[in-house]
């Protein structure tokens, strides 16, 4: 059984920064793995453990650059990886969605996995849509937000997930294989990368390829969305003192969580 | 010339820190308060092929160069000097001497272990009357069937077959009491004097007459065990001499050549979190309407650490390539962890001031960087030692 990961290298602004136009210069940015993916990494390193996957491809969209930190994947255990990046992709200050599935479906297409774990979302942009938009793309069955993957139900075909809902509810799905898993945070408890992994990553092949090598064209991942500004918001704190003995502290803090809406059904 | 680390060497050091960060700094505090060896840490480390950083994969080790090693090393003293310290005299000083000069059966039984992180290792050169006159030691072994042949008083001979009888007291044995394997330096021909020196494999665990006699209770470090041991008739068979006898003091210049490395290492490790615990505090604290940093003082003193700090690694770092060049380093580890270890006792003193009050209680880390930061300039050679070691490498 083949796993495929799809990994994005984001960005963190550091404590201090300076916004200029809609970018935040490089001096200001700390790259690492998308945190949802680090999980999903995991799971499928776990998958291959328990010697249900017998390999596990990694895939990203980005530059040069984003190898260092797709390496990480490698040296957690994934055996090779997949980078896509284009002179056409270069320009451009945000992908949308769209541009993202049209790529991954590609890829998928191409190593024809029977399971695709990716993150819920993106630590930078955000839009927690790629999974689900490129098994709709794909015609995959699809599971958003899964917290939990019942390995043993994975080998016969039918994954059996816990998927988180809004309100603290959690729902029990079982999805056909093939299948796009978008990974909740939460779901394992990712590992460090041991040495001998990070120096065995090294000689693991990345191999690069370009839209054209996918058989697309610039046109393909025209974007939909144009950046028009970017900045801090402001942030607002508010804190209230409860007086008097425990009874009534708990009292008031009942008021307001019922007063800010927290238990209404 | 390249200054940039090697990805493989970045990519290591970024994961180490994670876990550093993750693992060890939330109870670095607590284990000195406690005196705590703490060993979870290290079976954590092991599982992540740590322990055996610059030894063989064919004893268990990574296979990685001494650069990775200062790397680590540098990582684990950011963090806590305690891990550092255990962790550099287990591969230095515990493991390294066995891979350079332990025949093919001892590598299998003693380094195996080691540098799968199996268990610690330790080395004891050091005693209550020989410190940097390090050869002039009073332990000595002697082999079983000299009594007969030899009827010097007081000669702690026996007469029993193949066999190495140890008697004499190690002071300062990092590791001693939690370690698999010791290194123990004794005199086998007494009137030889350098080339009367040798060294033997002890197990702490199976070999009669080993005891661990004070654990220390010590101005910083208080979570790397520093023990006095007492050997007392202690027998092990041939097998356990490492190398030729006689050469224990051309292997122990050797161990310190690489094991000053590991020191300077630590040394960085130790003024590098000072100097963030400095720097980030300096930034945030806020005095006359402004954060301190804004002051001359205060920026002086964090551009001072940064400087220090720069040349600390650099010298480190050169060193570890030289090694790994085969070339001698003699004059540049001696260098390093002389400028390293003042560098880090002055940038923690720094960042102590810096943090005003508060840098003066156990709340913040500063003070511990401080007291463990002495040490650099006591262990492996004092930095009087390193001048003379030097001075003679210069032929003054
Ligand atoms: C925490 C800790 C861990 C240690 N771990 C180990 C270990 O694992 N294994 C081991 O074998 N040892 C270990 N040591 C011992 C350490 O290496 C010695 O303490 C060190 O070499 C100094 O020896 P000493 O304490 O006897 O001091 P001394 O040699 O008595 O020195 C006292 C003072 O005299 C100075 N001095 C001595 N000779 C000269 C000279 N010729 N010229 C100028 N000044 C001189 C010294 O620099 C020092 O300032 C450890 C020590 C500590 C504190």
């Amino acid at each position: 059984m083949k796993v495929l990961v799809t990994v994005k290298e984001v960005a963190a602004v550091e404590d201090e920064f300076q916004i200029a136009g809609t970018s935040i210069d490089e001096t200001y940015l700390e790259y690492d793995l998308n945190e949802w993916d680090d999980y999903a990494v995991e799971e499928a390193v776990q998958l291959q453990e328990a010697g249900i996957a017998d390999e596990v491809v990694a895939v990203t969209i980005g530059p040069e650059r984003s190898e260092e930190t797709i390496r990480m994947a490698l040296a957690k255990g994934a055996d090779r990886a997949v980078r896509i990046w284009d002179d056409a992709l270069e320009g451009a200050d945000l992908l949308d969605v769209g541009a993202k599935t049209a790529i991954l479906e590609k890829v998928v297409e191409e190593e024809d996995p029977d399971i695709v774990l990716s993150g819920v979302q993106a630590d930078d942009d955000g839009f927690g849509a790629t999974g689900v938009s490129l098994a709709d793309a794909l015609g995959y069955e699809w599971a958003a937000v899964v917290n939990h993957l019942d390995q043993d139900s994975v080998e016969s075909g039918t994954a059996s997930v816990r998927r988180e809902l809004e309100g603290g509810v959690e729902e029990l799905t079982d999805v056909e294989l093939p299948a796009v898993l978008t990974i909740q945070t939460g779901i394992n408890e990712p590992r460090y990368a041991s040495l001998r992994g990070i120096r065995q990553a090294q000689r693991k092949e990345i191999a690069p390829k370009t839209l054209g090598d996918l058989g697309l064209d610039a046109a393909a991942v025209e974007n939909e969305l144009e950046l028009t500004d970017m900045y801090e918001p402001e942030t607002e704190s508010d804190a209230t003192y409860f007086e008097g003995g425990p009874d009534e502290a708990a009292g008031q803090l009942a008021d307001l969580l019922r007063e800010k809406g927290v238990g209404a059904q | 010339m390249d200054f940039t680390l090697p990805d493989e060497h970045r990519m290591i050091r970024e994961e180490v820190r994670r876990f550093c960060d993750e693992e060890i700094e939330p109870i670095a505090q607590e284990i000195e308060d406690e005196h705590r060896f703490p060993e979870e840490i290290f079976d954590q480390l092991a599982d992540l092929d740590v322990m055996g950083v610059p030894i063989s994969e064919e004893y268990g080790g990574l296979g990685g160069d001494t650069l990775m090693y200062a790397v680590v090393a540098e990582e684990l003293g950011r963090v806590s000097g305690s891990v550092a310290l255990s962790y550099v005299a287990h591969t230095s000083l515990a493991s390294k001497p066995i891979e350079l000069f332990g025949t093919e059966a001892q590598k299998e039984r003693w380094l195996t272990p080691l540098a799968s992180g199996e268990y610690l290792g330790g080395w004891a050169l050091t005693e209550p009357s020989s410190g940097s006159d390090a050869s002039d030691m009073d332990t000595t072994a002697e082999k079983s069937e000299a009594r007969s042949a030899s009827e010097r008083s007081g000669a702690a001979a026996e007469k029993d077959g193949d066999e190495w009888v140890l008697n004499g007291t190690k002071q300062f044995i990092t590791n001693a009491n939690v370690a698999g394997s010791v290194l123990v330096k004794a005199v086998t021909d007494p009137g030889e004097g350098y080339g009367g020196i040798s060294t033997f494999i002890v197990d702490p665990e199976e070999d009669d007459g080993f005891e661990v006699t004070t654990v220390w209770d010590k101005m910083g470090l208080n979570a790397s065990p520093t023990c006095e041991i007492k050997l007392t008739d202690v027998r092990v068979p041939e097998d356990r001499m490492l190398g030729e006898r006689g050469d224990g003091w051309e292997q122990t210049k050797k161990t310190l050549d690489g094991g000053r490395i590991s020191i300077a290492a630590i040394s960085t490790g130790l003024a590098q979190g000072a100097y963030e615990a400095a720097k980030e505090y300096s930034t945030e604290r806020e005095q006359f309407g402004q954060p301190i940093s804004k002051f001359d003082a205060i920026r002086d003193k964090v551009v001072d650490m940064d400087r220090k700090i720069e040349r600390a690694r650099l010298l480190t770092h050169k060193s570890a390539w030289q090694y790994d060049q085969g070339q001698s380093v003699t004059r540049s580890s001696s260098l390093a962890k002389l400028d390293a270890s003042e560098a880090a006792r002055e940038v923690a003193e720094e960042a102590v001031q810096t943090l005003g009050g508060y840098g003066y209680t156990e709340d913040f880390s500063p003070q511990r960087f401080y007291r463990d930061a002495k040490l650099m300039e006591i262990g492996e050679g004092t930095s009087e030692i390193q001048h003379l070691v030097i001075g003679r490498e210069l032929g003054l």
